[in-house]
């Protein structure tokens, strides 16, 4: 029974956590651009993070290797620690774009200033991280960022065509979309894949199974936590394209702003849904900027080999509980400085995307190493899964910072 | 696997984390340090932990960058210290014992003076 509610929870606290203020900017943008056209890309991505998500917690598991020690300990010192200061620097970045996403929510639900909003966000996150163990910061956002499923149930009232939205599944180029629009059409395939498959998803992911102690008797949970939860994860993401497409594309709107989602809700259901709304985009992006801000301190500790680890007090892990705080000051301070949260979620799904290839190469590397992995080493679908997988976040690392250059960030 | 039995240095020594007697992560092993002469049985002398050890593994702008964020400690562990090496190296006592833990200790007085650490 214990086991059932084990994989309940896990599911949930996926499906939850899946959502960021990168996937609200990007599936909102993209519906009210593409209607459903890119709702293939979102499939796609949300394999893709299946596939390296379940390898890492399988990696996690059996060889005991977070991503960071896998990374070192394959790539080498001198690659891995050019990879080491690119993955904090795309972590940092997005834990400040973030951290502005919350403050814009607090804006919009309490009426607070943007910057003190900011700062009152970054000390709540502190004190949670500091006082909370990991499981309980993991289950605590995972679930109230429920409140996202909101956008689902916005989307079945307001009554999409849903032949076309069934269509939108299969890998397509609308026929209308060509020259400048056509590179703003990559972009945003590229973008989205980014998205969704953040790097600092499988970071946190790995972490968290080593944090918690798996081992083979979790490697159950491990699969469908990843293949369920994050189905249902991307269901929301999906949601929140459709509801852009229904609500914002025939009335021209281009949703700029990290707040205007939750308009979505708001429409149906009135004061009720921008409330819900707001607190499952509040919940999701606080989880979202702890997880971010802690990956940066997992990254360190694991390649220089420090005690890590939120399984046990902050002072038992000092450099880490150091790093994670440091994290959090610099990403406040970013944000203090002004700079759009857009822009900052622009630079960091970009960065991003080139930093993925160099951090799943280890990964895919020791998940066919029989030495480490023993029964439990990729088999063939595995393989062919993460492979396939690879190749494609490679041509989008390639594509990146062409198409964002090329598209004006996709502004063309 | 036994210290003793055979071990590709590069791909199973270095770049690992070292965790000691109690399960304390204690750093990684930098680097390996050999003895022996011409003529003579190579042996694992030990393994060389802490920044130090990056000097000849780094190019200099790294060095210098790494060095000056983490200092330049550098603490050699015996190799008869080792119990067993697996996806990472065991030690046969606490870390402290070999002057692993140090900095960690130090920071760790720092972090212990605000409450609820």
């Amino acid at each position: 029974m214990s086991n059932i509610l084990e994989i309940t929870l896990g599911i949930m606290t996926a499906m939850g956590g899946f959502v960021d203020v990168s996937e609200l900017v990007f599936t909102a943008q993209a519906g009210a651009k593409f209607l459903y056209a890119l709702i293939w890309v979102i499939v796609l991505g949300t394999i893709i993070i299946m596939v390296f998500g379940e390898m890492s917690g399988r990696v996690a598991a059996i060889a005991k290797q977070p991503v960071f020690n896998l990374m070192r300990q394959r790539l080498g010192l001198k690659f891995g620690i050019l990879v080491l200061i690119a993955a904090t620097i795309v972590n940092l970045i997005t834990c400040a774009a973030e951290i502005g996403g919350i403050a814009i929510v607090l804006q919009l639900g309490v009426g607070i200033p943007y910057r003190l909003a900011a700062c009152l966000a970054t000390i709540g996150l502190i004190l949670v991280v500091w006082l909370l163990p990991f499981k309980a910061i993991e289950r605590i956002f995972g679930l109230l960022g429920l409140f996202m499923i909101s956008f689902m149930v916005s989307a079945a009232a307001l009554h999409p065509p849903w032949n076309e939205v069934v269509s939108g599944l299969v890998p397509q180029i609308p026929a209308h979309v060509s020259g400048a629009e056509l590179l703003t059409f990559g972009y945003f395939i590229v973008a989205i894949i980014s998205a969704v498959v953040f790097p600092y998803e499988t970071y946190f992911y790995s972490s968290g199974a080593v944090e918690e102690h798996w081992s083979k008797k979790d490697l159950a949970i491990n699969r469908v936590t990843t293949i369920v939860g994050f189905a249902l994860g991307s269901l929301l993401a999906i949601s929140i394209l459709i509801n852009a497409a229904v609500l914002f594309a025939p009335r021209h709107i281009d949703p700029q702003m990290v707040g205007t989602p939750a308009l979505q809700v708001a429409v149906p259901f009135g004061t009720t849904g921008l409330i819900l709304a707001l607190l499952g985009m509040f919940f999701a992006i606080a989880g979202a900027a702890i997880e971010t801000c802690l990956c940066c301190a997992y990254g360190v500790s694991q390649f220089f080999g420090w005690q890590w680890g939120r399984y046990q007090p902050p002072s038992a892990a000092p450099r880490f509980t150091l790093f994670w705080l440091a994290t959090f000051v610099i990403a406040n301070l970013i944000v203090l400085t002004g700079i759009d949260p857009l822009n900052l979620v622009e630079y960091a799904v970009v960065s991003s995307i080139i930093v993925i290839p160099f951090s799943y190469l280890p990964l895919l590397l020791i998940a066919n190493d029989r030495k480490y992995m023993g029964s439990q080493v990729n088999g063939q679908y595995a393989n062919i899964l993460g492979i396939g997988s690879y190749a494609i976040v490679v041509i989008a690392a390639i594509a990146a910072v062409p198409l964002y250059l090329l598209s004006s960030g996709g502004q063309q | 696997m036994k210290p003793e039995g055979p071990l590709k240095l590069v791909g199973e020594v270095r770049d690992l984390q070292i965790i000691d007697s109690d399960g304390v992560h204690c750093g990684i092993a930098d680097d390996v340090e050999c003895r022996g002469a011409p003529g003579k049985e190579l042996v694992l002398n030990a393994l060389l932990v802490g920044p130090g050890a990056y000097q000849h593994r780094l190019p200099k702008w790294a060095y210098a960058l790494i060095t000056f964020l983490f200092g330049d400690r550098l603490v050699k562990v015996p190799w008869s210290e080792v119990s067993h090496v697996t996806g990472h190296i065991t030690l046969k006592n606490p870390g402290a014992s070999y002057g692993l833990v140090q900095t960690e200790r130090r920071f760790e007085a720092i972090v212990k003076k605000v409450p609820f650490a």
